[in-house]
């Protein structure tokens, strides 16, 4: 019982003078376990060779292949098309910078939110070579390992109302990423110097709780809990700093 | 995130963590309000006796004059403070509108929902408030007003008033219950794990407070007023 698929892919070439965004249709017969990565993989060979979209590892890991698959953001090698309707509207995720069709540049984007946050290990211990790895407790390396699993899809971030609507928005990404940090003992910052970062409108108060994030994230990173702890923590750490001896 | 944007972002400060502070205790001073308000107003249901002698221990006590202008402000200060989160531009309610319309994610269309009834109640929930706060008894010779369940129900029953509260109640109560999970999620009360459970919650009391709110409705529209 194959299915006959109905792909309506976005295309637009932004590096193309005469091209115009417009939808393109292509039909293909369903194989087993199927995923967009190989549907598109097949149109490209078979139907048109100018066909650009991302793929890197095909295995969920590398998050390049994101794209809004029939409304939704997701990963095009993760999807099966089994679980979707033969009709299968694909474009590439918004609020990203478009590289060309169903392709986008995430990594710009990321790499000035690793700055906004300062994406490292804040400490003033000098580096001993010489000296045996500091253990760390296996419960807190655990919970930094949840959070490090990100694989950096964006999809989070495309399906953010709030980043679509105020650019300058951290996002689930940006927001956990910093949470990362804040429970790793090795990170000397105060509870301040992560309110400076985090504590305003374009991070953790800007997030108005529409759980798009929790709801498309691929790698089903715990975003709704970590918001929910960085806002009270956050929103604490102000209140206490009324008290004049808390500065 | 503009590439450029080396330059500090924002100006280290506290204001948005105590606007949100605000806007969270203001949201929640409401909808404790509007559920004591419902079922207040509701207790018609057993009779003018029960929702005047409700009234009438509120006006004697002053904690109907001294409620009333306390809630206003609420009201105007909650309104002030979401007013941020509000898109005014056509440009970010296209946005916002062809965002929910892509994702098609209950959330989005719960918060879109939020934004429309909120910009309703601002207008008719004033007018509202005009109306019954200019009502009370003030204790001034002549001024024999006060609330009761006759001059509300003919109030019900005059056009375009009717017209008020059929789209007032409903859009009210339906701000309320996503507002009230709303806090819940932003604030990490309800987690991953409660957060079915909650939106049934959300759904259920949506459902119980439109129920009471329209059979208090239609009882004014059949009060007799003379
Ligand atoms: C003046 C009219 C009003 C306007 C313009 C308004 C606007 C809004 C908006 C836009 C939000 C979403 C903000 C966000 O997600 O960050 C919101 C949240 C909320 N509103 Fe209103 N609202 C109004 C009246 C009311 C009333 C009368 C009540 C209760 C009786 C109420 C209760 C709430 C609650 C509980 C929240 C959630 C608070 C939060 O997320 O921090 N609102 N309001
Ligand atoms: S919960 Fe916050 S970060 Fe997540 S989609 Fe909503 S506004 Fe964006
Ligand atoms: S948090 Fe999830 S959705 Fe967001 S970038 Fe990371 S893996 Fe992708
Ligand atoms: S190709 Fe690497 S995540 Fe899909």
């Amino acid at each position: 019982m194959a299915r006959t698929l109905r792909f309506h892919v976005f295309r637009y070439n932004p590096q193309d003078p005469a091209s115009t965004p417009h939808m393109d249709a292509y039909v293909l017969d369903e194989t087993e376990s199927m995923t967009l990565y190989i549907a598109l993989t097949r149109i490209r060979e078979e139907q048109d060779p100018s066909l650009m979209f991302d793929f890197c590892c095909r295995a969920g890991v590398c998050g390049s292949c994101a794209m809004v698959i029939n409304g939704r953001p997701g990963l095009g090698c993760h999807t099966k098309t089994a679980d979707l309707p033969e009709r299968i509207t694909l474009l590439p995720l918004p609020f990203f910078k478009l590289v060309g069709d169903l392709g986008v540049d995430t990594g710009t984007w990321f790499r000035e939110m690793y700055t906004r946050v300062e994406s490292w290990i804040h400490t003033e211990k000098q580096f001993d070579p010489a000296s045996e790895e500091e253990r760390m407790d296996n419960e807190t390396a655990e919970q930094i390992y949840e959070l490090d699993r990100c694989i950096e899809c964006g999809c989070c971030v495309a399906a953010c109302g709030t980043a679509r609507m105020r650019e300058d928005f951290l996002g689930a990404a940006g927001l956990n990423r910093l949470a990362r940090f804040m429970i790793d003992p090795r990170d000397q910052r105060s509870d301040k110097e992560y309110f400076d970062v985090v504590g305003n409108d374009q991070g953790i108060f800007g997030c108005m709780g529409l759980l798009a994030c929790e709801d498309v994230c691929p790698k089903h990173l715990p975003l709704q809990d970590q918001l929910g702890y960085m806002r009270r923590k956050m929103a604490m750490n102000a209140l206490t700093r009324i008290l004049p001896w808390k500065k | 995130m503009p590439l450029e944007a080396t330059a500090p972002l924002a100006k280290p400060g506290r204001a948005a963590a105590y606007l949100d502070w605000l806007q969270m205790l203001t949201g929640a001073f409401l909808i404790l309000f509007m559920w004591g308000h419902l079922l207040m107003v509701s207790s018609v249901l057993f009779g003018r006796g029960a929702m005047n002698g409700i009234a009438g221990f509120l006006e004697t006590t002053g904690l109907a004059q001294l409620g009333g202008p306390v809630i206003a402000v609420a009201f105007l200060l909650h309104f002030v403070l979401a007013a941020r989160k509000i898109p005014f531009t056509s440009k970010e309610q296209r946005t916002a509108v062809g965002h929910a319309k892509m994702l098609h994610h209950t959330d989005t269309w719960l918060w879109i929902v939020q934004v429309v009834s909120a910009m309703v109640i601002l207008v008719l929930g004033s007018i509202h408030m005009w109306t019954v706060l200019t009502d009370l008894y003030v204790g001034v010779p002549g001024s024999e007003l006060g609330i009761n369940a006759e001059t509300s129900a003919a109030r019900v029953q005059k056009w375009p008033w009717t017209l008020l509260y059929i789209v007032l109640l409903p859009l009210a109560e339906l701000h309320v219950s996503i507002g009230f999970y709303r806090i819940g999620v932003k604030w990490g009360v309800i987690k991953r794990k409660g957060r079915k459970k909650a939106k049934l919650i959300e759904y259920i009391m949506a459902g119980a407070f439109l129920l009471i709110g329209t059979a208090t409705l239609i009882r004014f529209l059949l009060m007799d007023v003379n």
